[in-house]
């Protein structure tokens, strides 16, 4: 097999992978939320998975797909960073063309390693924080709050700036039913971290000018797991005799792990497989070769985590799991951070890996990553806001896409009566209470059977001074289940005159109503 | 800097010329064109006269199809309303998307369905279903209350409303709402069908044809403060080519958007008529009510757009 056959067929593999990452990820939907493929990506993560059953106590499904990665790793080594990862082709592809002259210092490979170790560390104690920087779940978040909602806001924007037009009305509708309706759905959605998402999509991408995959090379704690895992492949470079010592590999070496101090030789660690020096080598100076029987762990590297380095890492996010502590969520829930449906039955900050998949596939856009409302422990995971979207009650697509059963999987009817906050009438800003506006939207879109807004009729003054009869709305707490259709359809401008809180414990076990 | 730009190839400059003056030549476009607030809504034909026929037809019996058929045929037929070649929209109410049918919160599917296998019969150049939900998606609704499947078997189209193609009209008759923003194609279609459920609702005591309208316009919400003028100021504005109220199962209580089956009362029953005024008031009697004591039928009356006296006019009962 010629060599050139390697980067092409690393190149279509690179790109297929892209393609079907970004087919699932505007394929699934609140309407095809695809439980068993949907989440696939977050599943074959090794890190995400590993860093959640570790945290959550618990042994995920996940772990088995994870565990293909692995054992790909364990032959070849990190396959998934140069053939598979859609972050890690993105970085390749968006980068400038010619590489960064000055090589910097190697010591910064040391990071994700580091990086690793407290990530591990703090899922062994709870805490998933650091999972914001998982390569899938940063993609995926990117994704989900800021490409594709600023793709449909100018793809909708051009729709109306041409139905101006009304010769164009029949080939916009035809466009509009076959194509944006089934990938966009009817529901701009919005997101208070979008642009900071994309500023920091917009920075990795940036850090390629000072070297190509900089983030794959230094910070990547994926990257940093299968580096380790690839110390010990069975498949591995070679330098042989017949290398010229041309320095053509070690230019193009998109990690820069060729050394020509050490004969050109590199750190399977570092190298993510992806064949160009063997492809590019005028001489058959170097290949991948299998190394049983004389099979041994790479050699260690001057930026390889010490031992008190590793120790001190440990300590660190140990002590950072401890401050965690002094935040006050820990004390009390906010009361307007409320957690998707039926996360309050598992130990959801312990599970939640912060992918995005629920923030993704939610129809009414109403789940929000949080930023530090619930403390620096909930960065980035969901939080329901009534106010920009409901919990609509015919879903249940979030424990559905959920990778790790950080929001569990409830049947349709169970989900139903999950009860998520509690809603609250502002009595001064209310139009009947406050001002004797007829108004009953909350009553009227409140979804439980038996409508868990009352209204009562009441004989009041007008604005004539005449006597009026009007129907002011109240709460049964025993029915409400918060999922905040009230808040979002209530007419007031700005801040609703109904709203949504945390839930009430006073139904807690034990407690005579 | 130097040029060495030939003459036939745009320089930067000058392309950023040709967008802008692109640009503002699209924006005069709308000007002239469909601007946001048109002079006047296009007035939809008249169906054909009553002639001989029911003012108002009302069908009992248990199979929902057969009544409506039954219905139609008894005002004249399908054909009075829908020419060859017509553009129809069909609007039910399809107001949530976590009821099925029988809830009696959305509209009977089978109602739906055979009124646009008639349109089509009648030689309609295409049939369009939709409504705007305000609890869930439109997809989902449209599959949910059963519609969905029953339209496009039936040979029409679902369609989901583009925000794109709401615009403010004036209201020219109005007397509350001077402007609604309202979905275009509901204003342009040749024949408008209004299809709603008849079903309990806290503020308007009941929902019917008038109520039903308000799944056409953007922001539903700000009918409420005075729901009676205002829904009557939208019925003048969308006049509806024909209204057929589903009373097959009727929503007692809890309405709109129900969930108790013991509210739901088996009533059998589909009315027709071009006067959605005249609809409206016989299906109140179904509700102990009279059209007088519905606040928008009410209204709706006073302002000329139909009529709440039922003595008046030639009601026809069949029982199927």
């Amino acid at each position: 097999m010629s060599p050139r056959i390697w980067r092409r067929l690393r190149r279509a593999t690179q790109i297929l992978a892209l393609l079907v990452f970004l087919a699932i990820f505007a394929y699934t939907n609140a309407q095809r939320p695809e439980r068993f493929w949907g989440d696939v990506f977050a599943r074959l993560d090794p890190l995400l998975m590993v860093s959640a059953s570790l945290a959550g106590r618990v042994m995920l499904g996940g772990l088995a797909l994870a565990a293909a990665v692995v054992v790909l790793t364990f032959l070849f080594g990190r396959v998934w960073c140069g053939w598979l990862c859609p972050l890690g082709s993105m970085l390749e592809w968006l980068g400038p063309r010619r590489s960064a002259r000055k090589a910097l210092p190697e010591k910064l490979r040391l990071i994700k390693y580091l990086l690793l170790t407290a990530i591990v560390t703090a899922a062994l104690l709870g805490n998933q924080t650091l999972l914001v920087l998982d390569p899938i779940t940063i993609l995926n978040r990117t994704m989900a709050t800021a490409v594709w909602p600023a793709l449909r806001y100018a793809i909708v924007a051009t729709e109306e700036l041409l139905y101006q037009v009304p010769a164009l009305w029949g080939p916009l509708d035809a466009i509009h039913g076959a194509v944006v309706q089934p990938l966009f759905q009817d529901v701009q959605p919005v997101f208070g971290i979008g642009v900071l998402m994309a500023f920091l999509f917009a920075g990795l991408v940036a850090l390629n000018w000072l070297a190509t995959r900089f983030w794959c090379r230094y910070l990547c704690p994926l990257g940093g797991l299968l580096g380790l895992l690839s110390r010990l492949s069975l498949v591995r470079r070679e330098v042989s005799d017949d290398c010229l010592g041309c320095a053509v590999c070690s230019s193009q070496c998109p990690t820069g792990t060729i050394n020509p101090d050490d004969g050109y030789r590199s750190d399977p660690a570092e190298c993510i497989v992806c064949y160009d020096c063997m492809t590019d080598c005028p001489s058959e100076g170097t290949g991948f070769r299998w190394q049983l029987p004389a099979w041994r762990p790479a050699r260690q590297h001057d930026y390889d985590p010490s031992r008190r380095q590793l120790l001190g890492v440990l300590g660190i996010s140990a002590a950072g799991v401890a401050l965690a502590g002094v935040e006050p969520i820990t004390a009390r829930q906010p009361a307007t951070m409320i957690r998707p449906p039926g996360a309050d039955m598992v130990d959801f900050s312990a599970l939640c890996v912060r992918c995005g998949a629920c923030v993704r596939v939610c129809p009414t856009q109403g789940l929000q990553p949080s930023l530090f409302e619930g403390g620096v422990q909930n960065l980035l995971t969901p939080k329901l806001v009534p106010r920009l979207g409901y919990c609509s009650f015919a879903c249940n697509a979030c424990g559905q896409v959920c990778p790790t059963g950080a929001i569990p999987l409830l049947k349709l009817e169970e989900k139903r009566q999950a009860v998520m906050g509690l809603a609250s009438i502002n009595r001064d800003r209310c139009l009947p209470w406050a001002y004797n506006i007829p108004c009953i939207v909350c009553e009227e879109a409140c979804p439980v059977a038996d409508k868990a807004i009352q209204l009562e009729e009441v004989r009041a003054v007008g604005a004539a001074g005449e006597s009026i009869l009007i129907q002011r709305p109240r709460v049964l707490r025993e029915l409400c289940v918060g999922c905040g259709i009230c808040e979002f359809q209530c007419p007031m401008g700005g801040e609703a005159a109904i709203r949504v809180y945390a839930p009430t414990d006073v139904s807690t076990e034990g407690a005579i109503l | 800097m130097e040029s060495h730009v030939r003459s036939s190839e745009l320089t930067r400059r000058q392309f950023v010329r040709l967008a802008m003056a692109a640009g503002f030549g699209a924006a005069l476009t709308s000007c002239a064109g469909n601007g946001d607030s048109a002079p006047a809504a296009p007035v939809r034909a008249e169906p054909s006269p009553v002639g001989d026929n029911a003012y108002l037809a009302v069908a009992r019996g248990a199979d929902p199809g057969a009544i409506t058929r039954t219905a139609l045929a008894a005002i004249g037929g399908i054909e009075r309303f829908v020419k060859s070649g017509a553009d129809v929209i069909i609007k039910p109410n399809i107001c949530v998307d976590y009821r099925t049918y029988e809830y009696g919160a959305t509209t009977n599917p089978e109602v739906v369905a055979i009124l646009v296998e008639l349109c089509l019969g009648a030689g309609a150049k295409r049939v369009r279903v939709m409504d705007k939900p305000f609890g869930g998606s439109p997809d989902s609704a449209y599959a949910r209350s059963g519609i969905g499947q029953a339209v496009e078997a039936a040979g029409g189209t679902m369609e989901v409303m583009n925000g794109a193609k709401f615009r403010t009209e004036d209201i020219p008759a109005g007397q509350d709402l001077a402007k609604v923003k309202v979905y275009q194609d509901i204003l342009s279609a040749d024949v408008l069908i209004d299809v709603p459920i008849a079903k309990h609702h806290s503020l308007a005591r009941l929902s019917l044809a008038g109520k039903n309208l308000f799944g056409v316009i953007s922001r539903p919400s700000q009918m409420h403060a005075n729901l009676g003028q205002r829904t009557a100021d939208l019925v003048s504005l969308v006049r509806p080519t024909l209204t057929v109220v589903d009373a097959v199962r009727t929503l007692m209580a809890h309405g709109p958007t129900g969930g108790n089956l013991d509210d739901v009362r088996l009533s059998n029953t589909i009315i027709a008529s071009h006067d959605i005024v005249a609809a409206d008031a016989y299906a109140a009697t179904l509700f102990d009510l009279t059209g007088d004591q519905i606040s928008y039928v009410r209204a709706a009356a006073e302002m000329g757009l139909g009529t709440l006296d039922l003595e008046s006019v030639k009601v026809e009962e069949i029982s199927v």
